[in-house]
């Protein structure tokens, strides 16, 4: 409202400024004059918490402190899978391995007793320099692929493409894998004498004394249905030539050892197979297993496990009370005329709007915010007691949830504002907002709607706003479900609750055009 | 006097409308028909109910036998969307007399409590029967053209919808009635907390809210309870045809638990309307 | 006003009603008896509105009953019939016509469309009958209040401040129309917190205060008990004049340099004594109280008056 036709003399522009505040303090004192209202934000923050941690209050599947686990966790903090077969020697300093891949096959099980032959996409096996036998530990590794062809991976997340084809008995690839100091370099060949290099790393205080050798595992087949998609256990088999080492190789036997015990929440052995290795004649090795090396992410591929937006599953709950005081606090002003003593009190009714907003959106983001950052901790810490995973995130992703939800119900608040001056009925704005927020969702996350309609739900109403709260991560080198069913939203974060945002601006917007262009 | 009293019995008309229910059953259907916005808003709902049926069935594919889809409950994914409208009509009923003080006009001119709510829940649901129909007979006949061009042919398993099929039928009338239950559940709210606002928050946070925390329950023993109790959950089991088994619960059993619901919010709606000064 | 108990009337009988720790209704009594206009005043606060909810059966009592000829207004039939009444002209749903209100409200009686012309012929609403009401002006509201009062010709109406917002042009016609309505046989009770409105009006008057009936009276004894019988004489002679008057047995104030105050005689007999006795003076005058000073009077401490016997009531 400072935006004035003529320019003014600073002395007005001063008397608008603290004009509005008056307005707000004005605002701000009929706000929290209504014992309803402020009782209905208090109760908002409680069924957020109370929802919250009720919903997630399911007794583990193992029952009471059975496995109190949780995921391996990388060097950058996060949650990853870390299951292989591991055919390692112990390598002081640097050192080279090369090796051939004769073939990489696999073996999925498709239910009742029905096999697939054939590797899957993203089954891997190759060269792998790790610095301990712990899950987690820092590691580089050059690789054959089911599907994508020779990769170089280190610590989880990185993943660089190399040549692309795949390794039969006829077109075996050369794979290399040199350690000098704490840069990994690998490269591969298809003739053994014509090298490229597929990538390096730099794995910054990598231990002198790392293990190294070959690997294999497979992550579990994922097939795709009209009806839905299907996850299969499969193993995954590679047939290495005979090894060449230089460098600090120690002068023991090969050793085999199943990383993690298991083939964590990514892979499955089938009921027939199980990981290990056989010395081949001529000094080759045939290496079996299941698991995969990367990052953990949502959906079927997550396990039994808590993220953490799942313990803010109560925002709904508070944000349908917020919707509704939101609403009310102009709507009440229409019904019993009350607007024409605020208008009287301050003319300028864009101001009059603007303070609303803020006193609303303000109330609106304190609710959000202290509701997040109580209910995140005690879900947390509840979810591990009962033996559940929790999806670890960085602090950095846990202010953002936290500030985000706080946004979310801010923006909430200034969208139900604006939609009840526009609409002037309190039922109607009321139904319109809660349903355009929450029944995009439910219709998105229901399982109804191919996920690209869904997917288009979430990005274009304002349940995109929901966005901020996500926290799982998605890779192109993990297959899951990314979809809005599994948590997975369309927009990123930010620009999720931007679309809402846009949605509460623009309301906010006509409804001043609106209350300016009309007789209150 | 005489004469005044004589004047009065002249003034009386329509026999048939004698009894007291009656009575107060025409003046609410009066007053539901000149309320203006009860029209518009049950075309609303109609109108929703069918757009998003069409939407669902022409976005659903069916690429194959077995694709393992429900298409008679795919082309009634309208009623998820047409019952918000529904329920902010019902919840419209009550709280706008309640927020001009007409509540007060009405209770002067029929003083039994009990027959004023129950007036307003027969004329309410008639309305959302009739408008209900029409929305599952349209959405359901939009179905039939819409689907077979999608992959739901009898090549893939799927004959046209159709009202002989009997599961059909129960899913039609199924959601007809689902419809009805949710305009009283909004009838008993609004009698209860008055408060036009309030009233749609209490019966949306009652419908949406299930289905929102089942999603993260992780437990599958919970998660089929909570499912069995939801009103919405539950109440749209009645429109499933296909994978009855599969279901936290039966198709009529889980209107029945919607039935509850309304007949729960109609009962705490009366109790206070009887108890409360108007 | 003949065979009061049979007629159809409103009886309040010893209501108690309490909000919170305020005491709305203290043993409120009384009673509306046909063929006249009953006003029903008291300051703001006193509990009108809530005795004629409670008259209604939309407001529970603790203690005490109202009745409607003579029963329960709950138990009424069609209590339109019985009692019209106009609480709260505003509480109206804006997007019905003023038609159409009347309309629900004859169907909930059972009666036809027929009436509800006939009523808004009555009520002057004329052609703005079938516009929305959320456009209408107060006077156009009072008029449909009005209008719905009426709608089950009923015997009895009452009307809760129905002066409110209206313009002088209104309120003259409002005055009319409820002693028409009285003429025609109906009980009328009327409330307002304004003795002004009613001084015309009304012929007679139940006052309460604080929740409780101060005075049931007509309106003739309300001014003279007001008025005390004091006549203003201006004379030339006042103390030949006090000493006539005093002699005849009357009260005896000076006022003023030239007047005197004189109770206990009526006028015209002061006149024949003055001139009986060649007193001379120049103007006899009875002092006249408005009904308003009547009802300030008796409303300043309304706890004062809770003894006393007040006119028709204690028959």
């Amino acid at each position: 409202m400072t935006a004035t036709v003529t320019p003014r003399p600073s002395a007005t522009r001063r008397a608008e400024q603290s004009g509005f505040l008056r307005t707000l303090h004005a605002e701000w004192t009929k706000f929290r004059t209504v014992r309803g209202w402020v009782l209905a934000m208090a109760g908002a923050l409680l069924v957020t918490i109370v929802v919250g941690l009720l919903g997630t209050a399911a007794p583990a599947p193992g029952g009471h402190g059975a496995d109190a686990a949780s995921y391996p966790k990388g060097p950058g903090g996060e949650a990853v899978n870390d299951s292989f077969y591991f055919v390692h020697k112990t390598l002081t300093g640097d050192g080279t391995l090369t090796v051939p891949l004769r073939s990489l096959t696999g073996v999925a099980d498709t239910g009742t007793g029905q096999t697939a032959q054939g590797a899957q996409s993203w089954a891997k096996a190759g060269i792998i320099v790790k610095e301990s036998l712990t899950q987690g530990a820092p590691y580089a590794a050059v690789m054959a692929t089911g599907g994508h062809g020779v990769r170089m991976q280190y610590d989880y997340t990185h993943d660089t493409a190399g040549p692309s084809g795949k390794v039969t008995q006829e077109s075996p690839r050369w794979l290399r894998l040199v350690r000098f100091g704490d840069i990994l370099t690998g490269s591969s060949s298809t003739d053994g004498s014509h090298w490229s290099e597929v990538g390096h790393a730099k794995l910054p205080r990598l231990a002198r004394t790392v293990q190294a050798g070959l690997f294999a595992t497979s992550p579990q087949g994922k097939q795709d249905t009209a009806a839905g998609t299907g996850f299969s256990p499969a193993v995954a088999t590679g047939t290495f030539g005979r090894p060449v080492l230089t460098g600090g190789w120690s002068q023991s036997a090969w050793s085999g050892t199943q990383m993690g015990g298991d083939a964590g929440t990514s892979g499955s052995y089938t009921n027939t197979t199980k990981g290990g290795f056989t010395q081949t004649d001529g000094g080759g090795f045939t290496v079996t297993g299941a698991g995969d090396i990367a990052p953990v992410v949502g959906g079927p591929v997550m396990g039994v496990g808590f993220s953490v937006e799942n313990f803010l599953v109560g925002t709904f709950a508070g944000l349908i009370v917020v919707i509704a005081v939101g609403t009310v606090f102009i709507t009440g002003e229409y019904r019993r005329g009350l607007l024409r003593t605020t208008m009287a009190a301050t003319p300028l009714r864009g101001r009059v709007l603007g303070a609303k907003a803020l006193v609303a959106g303000g109330f609106a983001f304190a609710i959000g915010l202290v509701a997040a950052a109580i209910t995140i901790p005690i879900g947390e810490s509840s979810a591990r007691g009962r033996g559940f995973r929790v999806f670890p995130v960085t602090s950095a992703t846990e202010v953002r949830v936290v500030v985000g939800t706080g946004l979310l119900c801010a923006a909430a608040a200034v969208l139900a504002l604006g939609v009840g001056a526009l609409l002037q009925r309190s039922g109607t704005a009321v139904a319109l907002v809660i349903a355009s927020i929450v029944l995009p969702f439910l219709l998105a996350t229901s399982g109804v709607l191919p996920p690209r309609v869904s997917e288009w739900l979430l990005r274009v109403t304002p349940a995109a706003g929901f966005a901020i709260q996500q926290t799982l991560p998605q890779y192109a080198q993990v297959l899951s479900v990314y979809e809005p069913s599994t948590g997975y939203y369309p927009l990123a974060p930010w620009a999720g609750l931007a679309v809402l945002c846009g949605y509460a601006a623009l309301a906010f917007g006509l409804a001043v055009l609106r209350l300016r262009g009309r007789d209150v | 006097m005489s004469l005044l009293r004589s004047a009065r019995l002249t003034s009386t008309a329509d026999g048939a409308w004698r009894g007291g229910f009656g009575r107060a059953l025409r003046a609410e259907w009066t007053k539901l028909r000149t309320a203006g916005d009860m029209g518009r808003l049950l075309l609303l709902a109609v109108a929703l109910t069918v757009a998003v049926g069409c939407g669902t069935a022409k976005a659903v594919k069916c690429p194959d036998t077995g694709c393992g889809q429900d298409a008679v409950k795919l082309a009634l994914t309208g009623v998820t969307v047409g019952q918000a409208v529904i329920a902010v009509l019902a919840v419209l009923a009550v709280s706008s007399e309640y927020g001009t003080g007409m509540i007060r006009t009405t209770l002067t001119a029929v003083p039994n409590r009990p027959t004023v709510l129950t007036a307003k829940a027969t004329v309410l649901a008639t309305a959302v029967l009739i408008s209900g129909t029409a929305a599952v007979l349209a959405s359901l006949l939009a179905g039939r053209y819409i689907l077979p061009g999608n992959g739901f042919t009898e090549a893939h398993g799927y004959a046209p919808l159709s009202l002989a099929d009997g599961s059909t039928l129960r899913a039609a009338v199924g959601s007809v009635l689902y419809l009805v239950l949710i305009a009283l559940i909004g009838l008993g709210v609004a009698t209860a907390v008055r408060e036009a606002a309030t009233a749609i928050g209490v019966v949306l946070g009652l419908l949406y809210l299930f289905p929102v925390v089942t999603q993260v329950v992780n437990d599958p023993e919970w998660q089929r309870h909570l499912q069995q109790i939801s009103p919405m959950t539950a109440g749209l089991a009645v429109q499933a045809t296909v994978h009855l088994h599969e279901l936290p619960i039966g198709p009529w059993a889980g209107l029945g638990v919607l039935a509850m619901w309304a007949a729960a919010a109609l009962l705490v709606g009366s109790l206070l309307l009887h108890r409360r000064d108007a | 006003m003949s065979d009061e108990s049979t007629k159809a009337t409103i009886e309040v009988i010893g209501l108690r009603k309490r909000f919170g720790p305020q005491l709305a209704l203290d043993g409120m009594t009384f009673t509306v008896r046909p063929g006249r206009v009953t006003g029903f005043v008291g300051p703001n606060g006193a509990g009108k509105s809530t005795t004629m909810r409670v008259i209604l059966g939309l407001d529970a009592a603790e203690e005490g009953k109202a009745l409607v000829d003579g029963v329960p207004y709950r138990t009424l039939h069609c209590p339109l019939r019985h009692l019209g009444a106009l609480l709260d002209a505003s509480a109206l749903q804006p997007s019905r016509t003023a038609r159409n209100h009347l309309l629900w409200l004859a169907h909930s009686q059972g009666l036809s469309a027929r009436r509800v012309d006939e009523v808004i012929e009555q009520a002057g609403l004329g052609t703005a009958a079938r516009r929305k009401t959320g456009g209408f002006s107060l006077g156009m509201r009072q008029r449909l209040g009005i209008a719905a009062a009426l709608l089950g010709d009923p015997p009895v109406v009452m009307l809760d401040e129905p002066f409110n917002g209206l313009d002088p042009d209104g309120i003259v016609w409002m005055r009319g129309f409820l002693s028409s309505l009285a003429r025609q046989g109906r009980a009328v009770l009327v409330s307002s917190h304004l003795m002004s409105e009613l001084e015309d009006t009304a012929d007679h008057l139940v006052v309460i205060g604080r929740g409780r009936v101060v005075a049931d009276t007509s309106v003739s004894e309300l001014l003279a008990e007001a008025a005390g019988g004091r006549v203003t004489l201006r004379t030339s002679a006042p103390p030949r004049a006090a000493q006539v008057l005093h002699g005849a047995g009357a009260t005896v104030l000076a006022t003023g340099p030239d007047t005197l105050g004189v109770t206990g005689l009526p006028d015209e007999e002061i006149v024949a004594l003055l001139a009986r006795n060649g007193v001379p003076f120049s103007q006899v005058s009875a002092h006249r109280a408005t009904l308003e000073e009547a009802y300030m009077e008796l409303t300043r401490d309304a706890v004062e008056y809770r003894g006393i016997p007040a006119g028709e009531a204690t028959r």
